[in-house]
């Protein structure tokens, strides 16, 4: 059975087809504008193979900036918890820097590293970097009162079971906000290879796009429409598995 | 053992008015101990100046012969990734284990243990923060209501039953029963509103323990004392 966030993207996409060929043929368009029914059926079944290839690695990519912001965001949010001067301070910064649209400083990163994986990587990372970091630090700062207590009053709160106590009362929310940093992860990369990137979905967007030639288009969004909705749904499964067993009694 | 406040004023940050004036009382001696009064009247403030959670208030608070105070209250939580036996286990002394299931069986929570916390009653929860407590190293415990939600039997056994098994401890018990209080504890300190003076009045209570005699009259005496001194 088809899981809800597949069934879903599956819905949207053929009524976005569906709108497309209905202003087609209402206007009268050729199929140089937008191309028809069997031109798109026919370049699914040419690209089909080289775009999934695309999207995997343009996946991979993006689990990998994804995994590497979630560390990050870890990392400075048990730090930015410490004191309140220094939660305050980074959490002031995240929404300034996250105010800034990361795709404008992608050019930079481009010409400073080059058109390769550490651009996609680095770009993917910081989309999906800040938002992390603000729930993050919201949940590693805000003390769980009620539970904290016995093991402050009797000496035993180390920094390492405070950090689990809270991680603990929010899995809910983490997970919420870890599976939704991944759709971000995901366009942060294909928006980078789309800018100037040799490789990925994004790239053979860009390429599509020179020929003007929207049945490649059509092929490329929905394999990476598929894709992402296989991703959230592995991390939605991870996530809830985590959960119960932590809450099994 | 004793503890004494001395002129205790404070007031929370950006209020208006004083929660306490010129506040002194003093009790001493191991046993049981209440601090009574009606709802918003700042026992758990004072609770908590007690613990030390509180500080910047004037006047002094002076112990002797206690080293250790902790305050517990009925809110509290156990962490929910392992069950209530596991977090006994992890945060009593290795010594202590037969202690443990003495209060575990005393308390009435045998067949509760083997859960997590948050399947339990609420009466079931505040008996399970008090066990892991009363498993720790202390001089003084406040109990702020930590028998809430537990049946008066249920209620009784477990105060004799603490006052059996730790009597060079002090507990201050604090409770709305003013039955509970008037026949349990010794000394009973009646907290009034800021407006009436004095601010707290100490009365005697009935200092009831396993196997001694009760008297119905003398506790009636009590309790009268007691509201009409709130």
């Amino acid at each position: 059975m088809l899981h809800r966030r597949i069934y879903q993207f599956l819905i949207i996409y053929g009524l976005g087809l569906g709108l497309l060929l209905v202003l087609k043929y209402s206007l009268n368009l050729s199929d140089y504008v937008i191309p028809g029914p069997d031109e798109i059926g026919r370049t699914g079944r040419t690209y089909a193979g080289p775009y999934f290839l695309a999207v995997l690695n343009t996946l991979g990519v993006a689990i990998l900036g994804h995994i590497l912001s979630i560390c990050l965001a870890t990392i400075v949010a048990v730090i930015g918890r410490l004191t309140a001067w220094i939660g305050s301070f980074i959490r002031t910064a995240a929404f300034n820097i996250q105010a800034y649209p990361i795709v404008a400083v992608a050019p930079i990163i481009f010409i400073l590293l080059g058109d390769g994986l550490p651009s996609r990587l680095l770009i993917a990372a910081m989309i999906c970097y800040f938002p992390l970091l603000l729930s993050f630090i919201g949940v590693f700062s805000e003390p769980v009162r009620e539970i904290e207590h016995f093991y402050e009053s009797t000496g035993r709160l180390t920094w390492r079971l405070q950090i689990k106590i809270r991680a603990f009362e929010n899995i809910q929310k983490l997970t919420t906000v870890i599976v939704g940093s991944a759709t971000m992860a995901m366009v942060g990369t294909i928006v980078a290879e789309f800018i100037a990137a040799t490789a990925g979905i994004g790239y053979s967007i860009r390429i599509a796009l020179y020929q003007s030639d929207l049945a490649k288009i059509l092929v490329a969004l929905f394999l990476i429409g598929v894709g992402t909705s296989l991703y959230l749904v592995s991390l939605e499964w991870i996530g809830n598995a985590l959960q119960s067993r932590l809450k099994r009694a | 053992m004793a503890l004494e406040a001395r002129h205790v004023s404070y007031r929370y940050p950006n209020a208006t008015g004083e929660v306490f004036s010129e506040l002194s009382f003093r009790i001493s001696g191991p046993g049981f101990h209440a601090l009574f009064g009606p709802s918003g009247v700042g026992k758990t403030t004072l609770a908590k100046m007690l613990a030390g959670a509180i500080k910047g208030f004037e006047g002094e608070i002076a112990s002797n012969g206690i080293q250790r105070v902790l305050y517990t209250y009925n809110l509290e939580r156990l962490p929910g990734w392992s069950n209530v036996r596991a977090h006994f286990e992890a945060v009593a002394p290795a010594a202590d284990r037969r202690r443990m299931d003495e209060l575990i069986e005393t308390f009435d929570i045998a067949d509760q243990v083997g859960s997590r916390f948050h399947r339990l009653s609420l009466g079931q929860q505040n008996r399970a923060n008090l066990i892991r407590y009363l498993l720790q190293e202390f001089d003084l415990l406040i109990m702020d209501e930590s028998l809430a939600n537990v049946d008066e039997l249920t209620r009784e056994k477990i105060i004799l039953k603490i006052k059996a098994i730790f009597p060079e401890r002090g507990f201050l018990y604090i409770s709305h029963n003013v039955a509970e209080v008037a026949k349990f504890c010794r000394e009973v300190l009646v907290l009034r509103g800021p407006v009436k003076t004095p601010q707290v009045i100490s009365l005697q209570g009935r200092d009831h323990r396993e196997g001694s005699e009760f008297n119905h009259r003398l506790l009636e005496r009590a309790m009268l004392e007691i509201v009409n001194a709130a």
